[in-house]
């Protein structure tokens, strides 16, 4: 059995001389190079195909650096940055998500590239709401890769069929036209208000349209913002199930035939456009005509992590190389976001007319983190419970909102 | 005496042999028991997380855990949620494998399909029954056929329970079903002969000797089906994600948000503790119950 079990000593020698070529290969590449890990969420074939093709002409262009993408589920980015970053092993660049940028950074662990940034062009031609989701004061803690927010989409013919004639543009046209659309089984509207963050950020553009702030929910801006949602749902237009659509049920209502308007993100655009649906898009219509329409602005930021002070150069080479702008534009397209650029934003909406709602609300678009800072999840958390009470008719839209303003008032006396 | 590597060999074995075991136990059953144990003793929060401070601050994670509303909801849905999946679990397993003693056609088959809620993908089932229990899904429509609802069944926190209680149900009854079925098969067949001539009717042969000669396996069944359902997870996560309006949190569920929405690590470690105590307790009843009687 003996000689079954152990390697015969020419074939050892093969190994240890085998194992030692590697390392010394390992080694030696490693002496050479400077790696770049980053971790992200993105998933989605056009995304990770842009990914190594930027990674190709970034690592042909700087020969010295290497990229290691490493993907990380959606829910577990940030606390998987946190513990990496806990061992002392943090990765380079970390794509977060905007609301959660002020969070991580208030561990300490993300690198000021204040600096670093006012070095590139489009910095000077950011978009205010994009720069205060990476800002703390004078600091700057990420890069954004691109933004997105919520518009309305309409079905053209389902209009047209109840009579309307144009897309609303008020609260009061989104009232009528929710009512005089729904016709069972059709609903006038889909929104998604399940009980996760896309609660809270789809009812943001309502909130912040009127006025509201999360961080004052007990002010009547926020009950007339949460009664309108209410009412839709009170009266039928909307399905009671909302509390239980995520924003991936919410196009299969609207291209299913089943609502006639959605609450929704550029990222959904491709989508409704290969259905063959005759479909429009309008801005998140306003309380009183002639206002600006506020929404709550989406998107990944690439922060880069403290570390050695190589890597963080590399990683900071990396970032400035994506956002060379026609690199940025061939990103922002790719991972359907409207670009935090001005100038980007402004030549994709020439280019493709239908996402033009989403760049002119760029102008007026709040980062979500200008509500409570570091503590937005948390103040987002109450917000939802709250929302949630309103739509299933637990509590009153007053005070469902009262109970979550004491909730956040807590949070926010907490160091 | 001299100790030859021979013997030391023949002595160190059985050690070795067991060692890879003991090491995924330290490693991978052990440690992350301890150390969330630890952590609900401490305040771990992002800032103290990454820093690798964490004070210890005795007994703040819970007290914060136990005064808030929703912990108590979570513990009051637990408690819901284990009772009535077990209780159908049990009933639907035990009155299956009363069926599966006699003989009939395609026995084996039916056998087999009536394992799939067991081996298929929790994921998926929970996909599926949150479609069946949508608005306009089947189950609406079929009540709707009969003349009642529809039902706002997931989307009412008082409906919510119940759905998911009713997903759960399908997804476990194969397992109490096939270690019934099991159980009753090794009870000898001329016990029942013996009940038989003496005139006991079927009933009275189920009441008299299948539940007392069951009962080794009845207590095995219903110990692991209180630590499966207690700590269920995933079909209220994908189904409900705890709402609406935090109405089907379950402690599972309510500790995984507080950890990783709201990323205070110290007190989502307390809750799981004080989940881990509840199955804990739950056994030492049922394991005295069944002592005492």
């Amino acid at each position: 059995m003996k000689t079954n079990t152990t390697l015969r000593k020419p074939q050892f020698h093969r190994l240890v001389m085998l194992v030692s070529a590697l390392a010394a290969f390992a080694l030696a590449s490693a002496n050479a190079q400077v790696t770049v890990e980053i971790i992200h969420y993105f998933n989605v074939e056009g995304q990770l195909a842009s990914l190594s093709e930027i990674q190709k002409e970034f690592e042909a262009a700087n020969p010295d650096i290497k990229l290691r993408f490493t993907f990380v589920p959606f829910g577990e980015l940030v606390s998987r940055t946190l513990q990496m970053a806990a061992v002392r092993k943090p990765p380079a660049i970390s794509a977060v998500d905007n609301p959660d940028v002020l969070r991580v950074a208030k561990a300490g662990i993300l690198k000021d590239i204040s600096a670093d940034v006012a070095k590139l062009k489009v910095w000077e031609d950011i978009y205010a709401g994009p720069k205060a989701a990476v800002s703390e004061g004078n600091k700057v803690f990420g890069m954004p890769i691109g933004s997105n927010s919520l518009a309305l989409y309409y079905n053209k013919k389902m209009l047209t069929d109840a009579g309307v004639t144009s897309p609303p543009k008020t609260w009061a046209e989104l009232n009528e036209t929710v009512k005089k659309a729904t016709k069972s089984p059709v609903y006038g509207i889909a929104f998604s208000a399940v009980n996760d963050e896309q609660a809270t950020w789809q009812w943001e553009p309502f909130l912040w349209s009127n006025g509201g702030s999360l961080t004052d929910l007990g002010s009547d801006k926020a009950t007339e913002a949460l009664q309108l949602w209410v009412d839709w749902v009170k009266n039928g237009f909307a399905s009671k199930d909302v509390v239980n659509w995520s924003q991936g049920d919410v196009p299969n209502q609207f291209l299913g035939g089943r609502a006639a308007t959605m609450v929704m993100g550029p990222w959904q655009l491709a989508n409704v456009e290969k259905s063959g649906l005759d479909f429009g898009i309008v801005t998140i219509p306003v309380p009183k005509e002639g206002e600006k329409p506020v929404v709550p602005l989406g998107g990944e930021v690439w922060c880069v992590l403290k570390g050695d002070p190589k890597v963080e150069e590399a990683a900071m080479k990396f970032v400035a190389f994506t956002q060379e702008p026609e690199r940025l534009r061939k990103i922002c397209d790719t991972f359907n976001y409207i670009s935090s650029i001005k100038s980007v934003a402004k030549q994709q909406g020439e280019a493709k007319p239908a996402i033009q709602p989403f760049v002119d609300q760029m102008e007026t678009a709040r980062a979500r983190s200008q509500d409570g800072g570091a503590k937005y999840p948390e103040i987002s958390l109450a917000t939802r419970t709250a929302i949630q009470k309103a739509l299933t008719g637990q509590a009153s839209a007053a005070d469902a909102l009262k109970e979550a303003a004491a909730k956040i008032k807590e949070v926010l006396a907490k160091k | 005496m001299k100790i030859t590597p021979r013997k030391l060999v023949l002595e160190a074995s059985p050690y070795l042999f067991i060692l890879p075991f003991v090491i995924f136990c330290l490693i991978l059953l052990l440690y992350p028991v301890v150390y969330s144990l630890a952590l609900s003793f401490r305040e771990a929060t992002v800032e103290t997380f990454v820093s690798g401070e964490m004070p210890f601050n005795g007994l703040t994670q819970y007290q914060a855990a136990l005064a808030d509303p929703i912990f108590w909801r979570a513990l009051t849905n637990t408690l819901l949620f284990a009772f009535f999946s077990i209780l159908f679990q049990f009933t639907i397993g035990f009155l299956l494998a009363l069926l599966f003693q006699a003989d009939f056609p395609w026995k084996n088959f039916c056998l087999a399909a009536l394992l799939v809620p067991w081996v298929s993908p929790i994921l998926t089932a929970a996909n599926i029954f949150k479609g069946l229990f949508n608005e306009v899904g089947p189950i609406n429509r079929l009540a709707q056929l009969i003349g009642l609802g529809p039902f706002p069944w997931l989307a009412d926190p008082s409906y919510a329970l119940p759905a998911t209680i009713v997903a759960n149900i399908w997804i476990g009854f194969p397992f109490n079903f096939i270690l019934l079925y099991a159980g009753m098969r090794s009870i000898p067949e001329d016990v029942y002969e013996a009940a038989k001539i003496d005139g006991a009717g079927f009933w009275q042969r189920v009441g008299f000797i299948t539940l007392p000669m069951l009962k080794p396996v009845t207590v095995a069944v219903l110990m692991l089906g209180t630590i499966y359902t207690v700590k269920v997870f995933d079909i209220v996560w994908i189904m409900t994600g705890g709402g609406p309006a935090n109405g089907t949190h379950l402690l599972s569920t309510y500790a995984y948000q507080v950890g990783f929405s709201v990323l205070n690590f110290g007190e989502a470690a307390a809750i799981a503790t004080l989940l881990v105590l509840l199955v804990l307790l739950l056994n030492l009843v049922q394991f005295l119950l069944q002592r005492g009687r």
